[in-house]
């Protein structure tokens, strides 16, 4: 590189980077300052000047029921999810490993969960549901199984189990592609040396796999946790308050209480949790550039 | 059976290579469709006359018909085509911003020392922010711009969602191209500008056109900030078809085909970007 263009290039990634700078000024980094700043403010969504509050927002969260009865709701869910779409996805993605006739088309209809719309799979759910009309009721009468899918009882199971039709291709995509790295001599060698598929699972392919399913776990709680549009869809948080995940707390804080000061400050709480897990995405988003070729 | 046919795979000689898994074609079919059973459910009470719907799920005997994709794209005087449009606008505007502001600052971020590590890590840690946070402080800064219920707020909104999405891809993208290129470019005279746009950019094409495809499925599934930006007019077919199915009185067959018909577009786009999708889904805003 010539000294001209050196000159050039220190000027060039000012322009270049000019629209960055200025878009995350007024989209990144105001929103941020303004989510923190307001859950020091008594704001409501009536009056647009507000006294400043102090901790007041943050004292009345952590002693409203709904905050920790969402908080509960949402790491239980979130865990029970993710463990149970990551084994079957490892499952699926062993399975699917290999070549079979119709490979292909079955593959991409593995994905399509995953492209559709929550919000559009909530309305799904909810004609597939639909104790008039619905193909699931229809099926289960037709057993001799009379069971309100909406009741109390019935809610969580439910949701757990269409969170399971919806992400586990999630999960199965982002192992199955850690499998195409895995070694397939490695493979073939354990198992020539007759070990079992069982033990070539945990004693040969598991360990490798370690920081994929590590990643699976970690990509799938993250968004878990973050839960909103299908169960919204479906029950909007209820009965009750049963299935309020906490961002759908926050959003009826704000927007259906007009809250906004204390949905801000549940809002920098989560931030506040999730934020030590930073530098673990950043190295794994650093680490992952390889795609599904 | 499925020890049985992989150990003899890798053990014995070479026709039994040739042998085909039907077994495992049945079970990962059977699984794929099962799946997907709301949306073909979706897809079958679409083509029924609502007097059918109203029969049962298991009645099979119909007569199909196209009635309610006619209702669905305008007949019935829904807002659905509004919808549609005001999806598409928004997507294509949140894949253009995107475009126009990730590749040149991803490029002077790799090659000319633009904002270092920064600009990486704080795209990674952005994927980890649940979208909830940002929907008090967007309906804050829009109402204060006086772009509520507009598209230019849901383009901007999901242009921010998207926007980590974009430079973590394109980073990628421009390392995988050989300095010499640029270098080369730079020694017959070419400034930092004509080599990024008339050398670095076209060979970036794949990249490119995935980040495009990635943000605009992003964008056009997103359904927080619509309901938390959009009332009437700016409403995107995700928050109307859920309205929709929330107020009394459901139609399900127009509901239904609006719904196969607002899938179509993410899911074609994805079968045609399927290679990206794990460094999508990684870095991406997957929200719900």
């Amino acid at each position: 590189m010539s000294v001209q263009s050196k000159a050039g290039a220190r000027s060039a990634k000012w322009v270049l980077g000019a629209p960055l700078i200025l878009f995350s000024a007024v989209f990144v980094a105001v929103p941020v300052f303004q989510g923190i700043q307001t859950s020091f403010y008594a704001l409501t969504l009536q009056q647009s000047s507000a006294p400043f509050a102090g901790l007041q927002n943050y004292r009345d969260l952590f002693s409203s029921p709904d905050f920790l009865n969402a908080a509960k709701f949402t790491i239980g869910f979130a865990l029970t999810v993710t463990t149970i779409e990551t084994i079957l996805g490892f499952a699926l993605a062993m399975l699917v490993n290999r070549t079979f006739p119709g490979k292909k088309i079955f593959f991409t209809l593995l994905l399509v969960p995953i492209m559709v719309a929550p919000a559009l799979l909530g309305v799904m759910f909810r004609l597939l549901l639909n104790g008039d009309i619905g193909l699931v009721p229809a099926l289960l009468d037709k057993v001799g199984l009379h069971i309100a899918l909406f009741a109390p009882d019935s809610i969580i199971p439910l949701l757990v189990v269409l969170d399971i039709m919806q992400w586990t291709p999630f999960t199965f995509l982002i192992i199955y592609a850690g499998l195409q790295s895995f070694p397939t001599d490695v493979l073939e060698a354990a198992q020539i040396d007759g070990a079992g598929r069982v033990r070539t699972i945990t004693s040969v392919i598991l360990p490798i796999m370690k920081p994929i399913l590590f990643a699976a776990v970690f990509l799938r709680l993250i968004d878990a946790i973050r839960t909103f549009d299908v169960i919204y869809v479906l029950t909007a948080g209820g009965p009750g308050t049963k299935t309020t995940t906490l961002s759908i707390f926050i959003y009826k804080t704000a927007f259906e209480s007009g809250e906004f000061g204390l949905a801000a400050a549940g809002s920098t709480v989560i931030m506040i949790v999730l934020l030590p897990l930073i530098p673990l995405l950043v190295k794994r988003i650093a680490r992952q550039q390889g795609d599904l070729a | 059976m499925t020890t049985r046919s992989t150990r003899s795979m890798a053990t014995s000689s070479r026709p039994s290579h040739k042998r085909k898994l039907w077994g495992t074609s049945l079970v990962v079919g059977l699984i794929a469709i099962g799946i997907n059973v709301p949306w073909l459910n979706a897809l079958l009470v679409s083509f029924k006359t609502e007097g059918d719907i109203g029969r049962g799920a298991l009645s099979t005997n119909f007569a199909p018909t196209v009635e309610h994709y006619k209702n669905a794209l305008g007949a019935a005087g829904y807002d659905f085509p509004r919808f549609f449009l005001n999806s598409t606008l928004i997507a294509l505007g949140a894949v253009i911003l995107v475009l126009v502001i990730s590749v040149p600052s991803t490029y002077a971020a790799v090659r000319l020392g633009f904002g270092g590590r920064l600009i990486m890590n704080t795209s990674s840690g952005l994927r980890l922010l649940p979208a909830i946070f940002f929907a008090v402080p967007y309906f804050l800064l829009m109402s204060n711009l006086h772009l509520l219920d507009t598209v230019p707020a849901l383009i901007l909104a999901n242009t921010f969602l998207n926007l980590p999405l974009g430079i973590i891809l394109l980073s990628a993208g421009f390392r995988d191209i050989p300095v010499e290129v640029e270098e080369a470019a730079w020694v017959d005279g070419a400034s930092t500008y004509r080599t990024l746009f008339s050398v670095v950019v076209p060979m970036l094409a794949p990249t490119i056109v995935a980040v495009a495809v990635l943000a605009f499925i992003f964008s056009w599934n997103d359904y927080l900030f619509a309901l938390v930006l959009a009332s009437s007019n700016a409403t995107p077919i995700t928050l109307g078809a859920a309205n929709f199915v929330t107020s009394t009185g459901i139609r399900w067959g127009d509901i239904s085909a609006a719904t196969v018909l607002s899938t179509l577009p993410p899911v074609l786009f994805a079968i045609f970007a399927q290679r990206y999708l794990v460094s999508g889904l990684s870095s991406g805003a997957v929200k719900g």
